[in-house]
């Protein structure tokens, strides 16, 4: 029982975790992308895409290929264009849920989209149930990313260009292309959160994939103190909730309705954000485009 | 000063140009991004194999051709207005509020629960209209008390928000309001709470003046008032808000209110109004991303109540466009209009629109650029 | 129409420019056909009004900003750099009136940013060694390992200098760099740029002060409304030419009000008796505030404000000034101490009940502060006020025809410069913006005005204007409290004054008593017990 329990938060901390951990270096170098939630689900659909037409790898980075991307649109739109990234990332969260309901009625089911099993990424077979082996990467890529952060030049840069763009400036960093950079990165890596849904976990593809987990990322990121480690914490934390929703649910003889099970998730990211302890050091210069002067 | 500014004839080019653009800036931009939402519609359609143009053409006349599509098209603003305004009233105060969505649906709750009452038309709507009115407000200003009193930001708690009235409504509909006659749907409203049509064999109602009146009273409020004076200033500069009496937090917490009443009287428009059932469904049916639609009226809107009138009727005309446009010859589902919303969206976040396009020479020059630089070769062009 | 270098050419120039026109996309002509020739060896100041067009020029001259006519050329090659980092290769170095540092990296680490190449690991070791011999060699020492934010303004300005200097630069380039610093730290920074420039390095030095300008420089640049209109060796330049380059063929009054020297103090002081018995207008006792980040900004400040007088306190900017005005006006609340007006206790109280007791407030930070920049005129015109029974109907409606006539009426009075009471607020100059806050606060009929900074970033003619205002407002019996980091200002407008120094009052006196070297010190910190 404890061991499908923590199979189970494995399995659902992987887009958070993924999509967390790449919003951090994003808001490392100053960009605050609220369209995650419509990144997931887009890639999640391209990734579905992808598997079917070349198999699961193909699938997993067509997904964090279609993240890039639509990062790649953000990122230009508020740095070299100086746009409003809050507005940006309303719309991407718009044309996302255009998007794909729009596609997966061109292919078929309005709503709904199976893939083949044989384009799925073959799971592990552990004590704790079928794990994938993107799990492994979700696990490990946390702390890839704060050694990145801490001790490489990378990482200086990253948070002179959050922190204090005018001297990241002064001191040749081109801010524009860091955040670009940084913005990309990170919209692969939901990337392959959204893909990993479809390809690697659920096995299909309907339009309400996301499930408001783009958001409970940023709420993961605002706990993280952008703190990577506090990230997978915060992933794990949230899959763990979802797992318990679904056992209590299972369990006869409990009288809490299916749907209150499901609010879980997100009372528990309110009660985080809510209850964040600590000051929270976001870089100065988050929201703002550079300028210049 | 005007020494400086005459003289030179490129400079006077130059200011004139300066001058009507910045002038015609609010309007233009919100043209503009129209149009580059519906081209990259159009390439959308074309890349899943459809044929835009005739698509383009019926969802023209079903927008617009005759009166049965104006009809049609002014019955889908009437609730967008209203979330609209949710969300700008909102940003004016400096906030973003995009939990409309979830504040329809508790809204809707509430005004299935004054269908439990038999009252006698007129009243019946009224209080339909306030038990709307106050739910929606309800859960409005539960994320606006967290960030004041914690410091959650608002968009994530207007989104959790929206899902915690998503599973809350399935709850209800499924086990307490339920329609005994079918389980996918909460009672329904007697016809003593239904708006009167407007147009016949449409869906259209008088819950269109209801919408306007609203808006009407929004701009007052906003432009004619202290409180409204307040809200602006708290928006555009909380510091010197505070320098000149303001209280900030009274300002928030008032956009939230009246943002959370607006969404209410979203779902009262809908239900007592365009929808032909007058219930609420398990899937939310006609009140799905009503709220996320109207953030899009809303900034194509400029976030002012009159640009919101007519942006919602733009919005209004696209999707009963987009209906037409489905059963025609094209086929294209109306899903599509919710993309070419999106992209709307995303280029109405570029600031200074009519810049952009040198712009991107610009950047593509310096790209390149920056290519050749890579590959090894540094010979600068250009005198210094 | 363009006005050549004085010096001959050829003559071991560091960078030349020819014939510099600089137009704006809006069609705003910031510089206008300037020719100049910076050589080694020496100091060059560029003198200006607010807006003359220095900061631009400085940016062309740096390579920065490309001229849309003429050209920058020096033998080293071609100056057209597309970032401050290839300018620093170059040579030219920049120190920004806003310092260009992270405030959360430490001083070695904010040096060793503008070194490290891309993706090499960061060699914080060697850079330390390297930074501890630039500070020997230069007497400028600053702590290396504490964050940067956490270092008093001179000390950071030390760290942008030195973060310039270890990279090598040839040319210098300082945009007002002393109006942060106390009168002792400025010596210390001339010692140094006086030392640099025998090294054979060249310095521009942006101000806007005279004085200044005369004492460190070897040559000076004036520009006015973008044109070159002086290019004289110091030596043969007088504070009365410099004055008269700078505002042009202005009245006379202008001229004289460009400088206000301790020679120079206006004739009409305390022409009014003013009574001073009993407390002031203004009576605070014992102020103790704290500041944004938990330290003591203000400690045990008393002092009185009659009817009839200014009341100026001096100091360098960050010295508590900010959180004593913010005490007096609803924007802060202190933690010890009593202020009254006429009586009546304004501390802890919110800004409008404030107003109403009497008090204007002219903001030291007029765009964050005391407009709101989107608003019109008439919108900005009622911030504060807005809910007086003047303004405002019954159901709290706002009578905006009421309102649009007092506007004009205050267009009229104070000579603001817009197309009407509907224009944004952010279409005016600095100067009219300031006239209308001014006039705002000047139409509550207040008992006491409290000015901060009231003329900073003006042109002279706006400075002069509101300093006018000032004096009649006190003529009228008004009391007046004064908040300048002008020294100059505060000499010449007060009738008592005080110096501010790390939150607390060093002396309450007449500027009379006391002369300008004790005045500095006292501004750095110097008790009078250790001036002598």
């Amino acid at each position: 029982m404890i061991l499908q329990l923590i199979g189970f938060t494995l399995r659902a901390m992987v887009p958070i975790t993924l999509t967390a951990t790449g919003e951090i270096i994003g808001e490392t170098a100053g960009l605050f992308n609220i369209g995650l939630e419509g990144i997931l689900l887009i890639s999640a659909f391209a990734g579905a895409l992808g598997a079917k037409a070349g198999g699961p790898i193909v699938g997993l980075l067509v997904g964090m290929g279609v993240g890039a991307m639509v990062s790649l649109v953000f990122a230009v739109i508020n740095t070299y264009w100086k746009g409003t990234q809050m507005v940006t990332g309303i719309g991407i969260n718009l044309f996302a849920i255009g998007f794909v309901e729009f596609g997966l009625i061109r292919l078929g089911i309005p709503g709904y989209y199976a893939i083949p099993d044989r384009f799925h990424l073959a799971k592990l077979n552990t004590p704790f149930g079928l794990l994938s082996p993107v799990i492994f990467i979700a696990l490990a890529l946390p702390f890839i990313v704060y050694w990145l952060l801490k001790w490489t030049r990378a990482g200086l840069m990253l948070k002179a260009t959050g922190q204090a763009p005018e001297a990241a400036d002064v001191a040749g960093i081109n801010v524009n292309r860091i955040r670009l950079l940084a913005s990309v990165l990170g919209g692969a890596l939901a990337g392959l959160g959204g893909a990993y849904m479809s390809v690697a976990w659920f096995g299909f593809m309907t339009k309400g994939m996301s499930a408001g987990r783009g958001f409970i990322a940023l709420a993961t990121v605002v706990f993280s103190g952008l703190n990577p480690l506090l990230a997978l914490v915060g992933g794990l934390l949230f899959g763990f909730f979802r797992s318990l929703a679904s056992w209590v649910g299972t369990m006869p003889g409990i009288p809490i309705p299916g749907e209150f099970l499901d609010m879980i998730p997100y009372v528990v990211t309110l009660l985080v954000v809510s209850g964040v302890i600590g000051r929270v050091r976001f870089p100065k210069s988050l929201g703002k485009p550079y300028i210049r002067e | 000063m005007s020494e400086r500014t005459q003289g030179t004839f490129q400079s006077r080019l130059l200011r004139g140009a300066h001058r009507t653009l910045t002038g015609l800036h609010p309007a233009l931009e919100s043209v503009l991004a129209a149009v580059v939402g519906l081209l990259i519609g159009a390439l959308a359609m074309w890349l899943w194999g459809y044929d835009p143009w005739g698509a383009y053409a019926t969802m023209l006349k079903g927008a617009f051709g005759n009166g049965w599509g104006l009809s049609d098209s002014a019955a889908l603003a009437t609730p967008l207005i209203l979330t609209a305004l949710t969300f700008s009233i909102c940003l004016r105060a400096g906030m973003f509020n995009i939990g409309a969505e979830g504040q329809v649906l508790i809204g809707g709750l509430a005004v299935i629960t004054a269908g439990y009452f038999s009252l006698p038309p007129g009243l019946h709507h009224i209080v339909a209209l306030v038990f709307a009115m106050i739910a929606g407000a309800i859960w409005s200003i539960g994320p606006a008390l967290l960030k004041l009193t914690r410091g959650v930001h608002e968009v994530i708690s207007t989104i959790m928000f929206n899902w915690l009235a998503h599973f809350l409504v399935l709850f209800m509909i499924g086990n307490v309001v339920v329609n005994p006659q079918s389980a996918d749907q909460s009672i329904q409203i007697p016809s003593t709470a239904w708006f009167p049509k407007l147009v016949r064999g449409t869906d259209l109602t008088y819950a269109l003046f209801v919408s306007i009146a609203f808006a009407l009273i929004i701009y007052f409020i906003l432009w004619h008032t202290a409180v409204g004076y307040e809200v602006r200033a708290a928006g555009l500069n909380p510091t010197a808000a505070r320098y000149g009496g303001i209280k900030n937090k009274r300002t928030m917490l008032l956009s939230f209110l009246l943002g959370g009443i607006s969404a209410g009287l979203a779902a009262t428009m809908i239900i007592l109004g365009s929808s032909p059932n007058h219930a609420m469904f398990r899937g939310h049916g006609q009140l799905t991303n009503v709220g996320f639609d109207g953030m899009a009226v809303a900034m194509v809107g400029r976030n002012h109540p009159i640009g919101i009138l007519i942006s919602a009727m733009f919005f209004g005309g696209l999707t009963a466009g987009g209906r037409l446009m489905q059963l025609g010859t094209s086929r294209v589902p109306v899903e599509m209009v919710r993309l070419v919303m999106g992209v709307i969206v995303l280029t109405m976040s570029i600031p200074e629109l009519v810049r952009v396009f040198p712009s991107i020479k610009k950047q593509t020059t310096e790209l390149v650029k920056s290519l050749k630089k890579l590959v090894g070769s540094e010979r600068r062009r250009g005198s210094a | 129409m363009s006005k050549s270098s004085t010096l001959p050419r050829d003559n071991g120039y560091f960078l030349r420019a020819e014939d510099i026109t600089k137009i704006y996309s809006d069609g705003t002509v910031a510089v206008r056909d300037v020719t100049v020739e910076i050589h080694s060896h020496e100091v060059v100041g560029l003198l200006g009004e607010n807006g003359a067009g220095k900061t631009t020029l400085t940016k062309i001259l740096s390579g920065l900003l490309p001229p849309t006519r003429g050209q920058v050329t020096s033998p080293r090659g071609t100056v057209r750099f597309s970032s401050p980092r290839e300018a620093l290769d170059f040579g030219i170095g920049m120190v920004h009136q806003h310092f260009a540092l992270v405030g959360t990296f430490t001083a070695a680490e904010n040096v060793a940013l503008s070194h490290e190449r891309p993706f090499k690991r960061i060699q914080l070791a060697r850079a330390r060694e390297k930074l501890e011999a630039l500070m020997e060699g230069s007497g400028l020492h600053v702590p290396l390992d504490v964050p940067v934010e956490k270092l008093a303004v001179g000390e950071q300005q030390r760290v942008e200098i030195l973060k310039v200097l270890s990279r090598n630069v040839d040319l210098l380039i300082l945009d007002e760099p002393t109006s942060v610093l106390t009168p002792l730290e400025v010596n210390d920074l001339f010692e140094l740029l006086r030392q640099l420039r025998d090294t054979d390095k060249s310095i521009i030095l942006i101000t806007h002060k005279l004085k200044e300008v005369q004492s460190i420089t070897d040559r000076i640049v004036v520009l006015r409304h973008g044109e070159l209109v002086g290019d004289v060796k110091t030596s043969e330049a007088t504070t009365e030419r410099l004055a008269r380059l700078m505002v042009g063929q202005a009245l006379e009054e202008e001229a004289d009000a460009v400088e206000l020297s301790d020679e120079e103090i206006p004739s009409h002081k305390e022409r009014r008796e003013v009574d001073r018995s009993g407390e002031g207008v203004l009576h605070v006792a014992d102020l103790t505030a704290k500041g944004n980040t938990g330290e003591i900004a203000v400690e045990g400040v008393s002092f009185d404000v009659y009817g009839g007088e200014i009341f100026g306190i001096a100091g360098v900017e960050g010295n508590g000034q900010t959180e004593l005005v913010e005490s007096l006006t609803g924007l802060r609340v202190p933690i010890k101490g009593t202020a009254t007006i006429n009586g009546t206790n304004i501390l802890g109280k919110d800004p409008r009940e404030i107003y109403r007791l009497g008090v204007a407030h002219i903001p030291e930070d007029r765009w964050e502060l005391g407009l709101v920049l989107p608003f019109t005129l008439a919108e900005n015109a009622i911030l504060g006020v807005h809910r007086w029974e003047e303004f405002r109907g019954p159901l709290s409606f706002l009578r905006w025809g009421k309102i649009n006539q007092h506007v004009r009426k205050l267009m009229e009075r104070f000579e603001i410069q817009a197309t009407g009471p509907s224009a944004p607020a952010k279409s005016l100059s600095g100067g009219n913006q300031q006239k209308l806050i001014v006039g705002r606060e000047l139409a509550k009929d207040p008992a006491i005005i409290v000015a901060a900074q009231p003329t900073r970033g003006l042109d002279i003619g706006a400075a002069h204007y509101i300093r006018q205002t000032l004096l009649e407002m006190r003529d009228n019996g008004r009391a007046t409290l004064l908040v300048s980091a002008d020294l100059d200002e505060v000499l010449a407008l007060s009738d008592r004054m005080a110096i501010m120094y790390e939150g607390k009052f060093m002396t309450v006196c007449s500027p009379a008593d006391l002369d300008r070297e004790t005045v500095g010190m006292l501004m750095g910190g110097v008790t009078a017990k250790e001036a002598t």
